[in-house]
């Protein structure tokens, strides 16, 4: 069975639309105005069980969008959608159960004045979780999202770093096989992402779940997802292992390199230099270049230390933002 | 089974909109405010026009309780839900999204009653109004279907919000005409032809007025069991109503980026 099966979706919708003023304003209460939004345009791809996709793309590029429809929320205009075998948007109930749809915009739903224990349980019962499975999930959140401290507190007093810590682990308490992460890190600080993105990594190694996962942070993309979809008006522009896309986007690798004494003349001669300062280069030099240069660079200078880089990943995918990818 | 669970989810929501409504009991106040000034209203000007007449004292003190347990505010609660986007949550779950619109329901009314209760006792004993027990008894059925029709009512209209906009002024036409024609103006009795065989035969009468006459024991004088099957006649249609309206309002939910 595949865990995630789209073909030619596509999805369109109207929106209101008005001039400035008063004027139209009024005239907007007679006679509305609307235009058309292709969010989708015959998008198509598959996603192995276990497989884990980061599905990336500037704002407004369908991702959100795509998720809903996969998660159920929403009903495409056209195409065929499978989520594990169910079409998602007829929500049956046994389909709900298998999936999570976690937005790092509203990582927590429901009662804000119930405590974080209190919405567990309501899930518990929401979700069909035996007693003693949701003991054992518990006790595993607990420790992978440091839950403890939080449990007795009540979700409109929590930080936006413990709501998020909170939605996941109200997402997989009922552990399920496909998880839908829209932008898990946005507004967290390095050390909440960096937990974050631990936790969706064991999460997937223990239990072998589906990810499909947005997000603006290249850092999180870079961690969790060998396989890239990206995604820019409406239509997927490339889907591929990510050193794939960096190498057709970025023909260069960089050098960085730490010499004893003056090199700067020999360095300048061997490459493109984009950053130097007191005995330290970086060198921006073609692919097929890299051994070539390397291996003078260490005949010419008193090498302290060498590496070879790939450029930062936010600055090829900027690229392909901008540029596109034909 | 499925009603087990229901029941059991239903309760489980219930607990927690009381929870939340909890900690906004000066804005409850203000609702119970809001819906007893309509009956108040009723009941200065037809008291005045028949001073002589206990059971219109009577009769307007059951409505002010009928309209405080019976109010529906799901044009606040649900519709703007769908405007902000919110309601993604609800179809996430694995239940009937209406559980939860009807646990905040619950929840509303249940405040109001407490709150508006003394209101109902001030008037009642300030008009002597004195209500036997068995009518009163008798009525119950008829206040819960009041109640599954005021919610059925409001929900239907609310459910515009999936279309337009103007959600608030969709449901406010459907308030005035359960004031008009379900015996909150008026006694639909005292209306004028073809007024009153109009609000008789509405599911706006059973949705106030019934009941309150009902208790009040006048001037209803049909059998109850006939009330009580006009109202479900009515319920009926609702449900069938509600249900068509959100298969096809929620193929057109389109919160796109909330």
């Amino acid at each position: 069975m595949i865990g995630v099966e789209v073909d030619e979706l596509t999805m369109s919708y109207r929106v209101p639309v008005r001039d400035g003023g008063l004027r139209a304003a009024l005239g907007s209460l007679v006679r509305r105005e609307y235009r058309a939004v292709q969010a989708l345009d015959e998008v198509s791809f598959r996603i192995e069980p276990g497989e884990v996709v980061g599905f990336i793309g500037p704002n407004g590029a369908g991702k959100t969008t795509t998720m809903k429809i996969l998660s159920g929320i929403l009903h495409p205009s056209s195409g065929r959608v499978r989520v594990l075998a169910n079409v998602p948007w007829q929500r049956r109930s046994g389909f709900l159960k298998r999936i999570a749809f976690v937005r790092g915009s509203q990582p927590v739903g429901g009662s804000q004045e119930l405590t974080v224990m209190d919405s567990l349980e309501y899930q518990r019962l929401l979700y069909d979780v035996p007693r003693a499975a949701f003991g054992r999930a518990l006790t595993t959140l607990e420790e992978l999202l440091r839950l403890g401290p939080l449990l007795d507190r009540q979700l409109r007093a929590l930080s936006l770093g413990e709501r998020m810590r909170v939605g996941l682990a109200m997402a997989l308490i009922y552990q399920p096989e496909v998880l839908f992460l829209d932008e898990p890190t946005i507004g967290l600080d390095v050390t909440a992402a960096t937990l974050m993105r631990e936790f969706v990594s064991d999460y997937v190694a223990q239990t072998g779940a589906t990810v499909l996962l947005t997000s603006h942070y290249m850092a999180d993309v870079a961690s969790l997802c060998p396989r890239l979809i990206l995604i820019d008006h409406g239509r997927v522009e490339y889907d591929g292992p990510l050193a794939e896309l960096s190498a057709r986007l970025s023909p260069y690798k960089l050098i960085r390199i730490a010499a004893r004494g003056d090199g700067d003349a020999v360095v300048h001669e061997l490459g493109e230099v984009v950053e130097s300062s007191d005995g330290l280069w970086v060198l921006r030099v073609p692919r097929d270049e890299v051994a070539r240069t390397t291996s003078q660079l260490l005949t010419a200078l008193e090498v302290l230390d060498l590496a070879v880089e790939e450029p930062p990943l936010e600055k090829v995918i900027d690229r392909a933002y901008r540029e596109g990818l034909r | 089974m499925i009603v087990a669970r229901t029941v059991q989810l239903l309760g489980f929501r219930l607990r927690q909109e009381v929870l939340e409504w909890s900690g906004s009991w000066w804005f409850l106040l203000t609702l119970v405010v809001q819906a007893v000034v309509a009956p108040l209203n009723g009941l200065f000007v037809w008291s005045a026009v028949y001073p002589d007449d206990p059971a219109i004292g009577r009769y307007y003190v059951a409505i002010i309780l009928v309209t405080l347990m019976t109010e529906s505010f799901e044009q606040h609660t649900f519709s703007e839900r769908i405007y902000d986007g919110t309601i993604s949550h609800e179809l996430l779950r694995p239940q009937p999204v209406v559980i939860g619109v009807l646990g905040t329901n619950l929840a509303i009314r249940a405040w109001l009653t407490a709150l508006g209760a003394p209101v109902v006792l001030l008037a009642g004993f300030s008009l002597s109004a004195g209500f036997g027990w068995w009518p009163v008894l008798l009525s119950l059925p008829s206040v819960a279907l009041a109640a599954v029709l005021v919610f059925l009512w409001t929900f239907l209209l609310s459910m515009a919000a999936f279309w337009t906009d103007r959600v608030h002024a969709v449901v406010g036409f459907g308030s005035q005409l359960i004031f008009l024609l379900g015996g909150t103006a008026a006694p639909i009795g005292l209306l004028p032809d073809p007024w009153r065989g109009l609000a008789g035969a509405s599911p706006f009468w059973g949705m106030n007025g019934l009941p309150a006459e009902i208790a009040a024991g006048d001037p209803y004088d049909g059998s109850i069991a006939a009330a009580w099957g006009y109202q479900l006649f009515w319920v009926v249609v609702f449900v069938v109503a509600v249900w068509a309206v959100w298969r096809a309002g929620v193929r057109r939910y389109t919160a796109v980026g909330s």
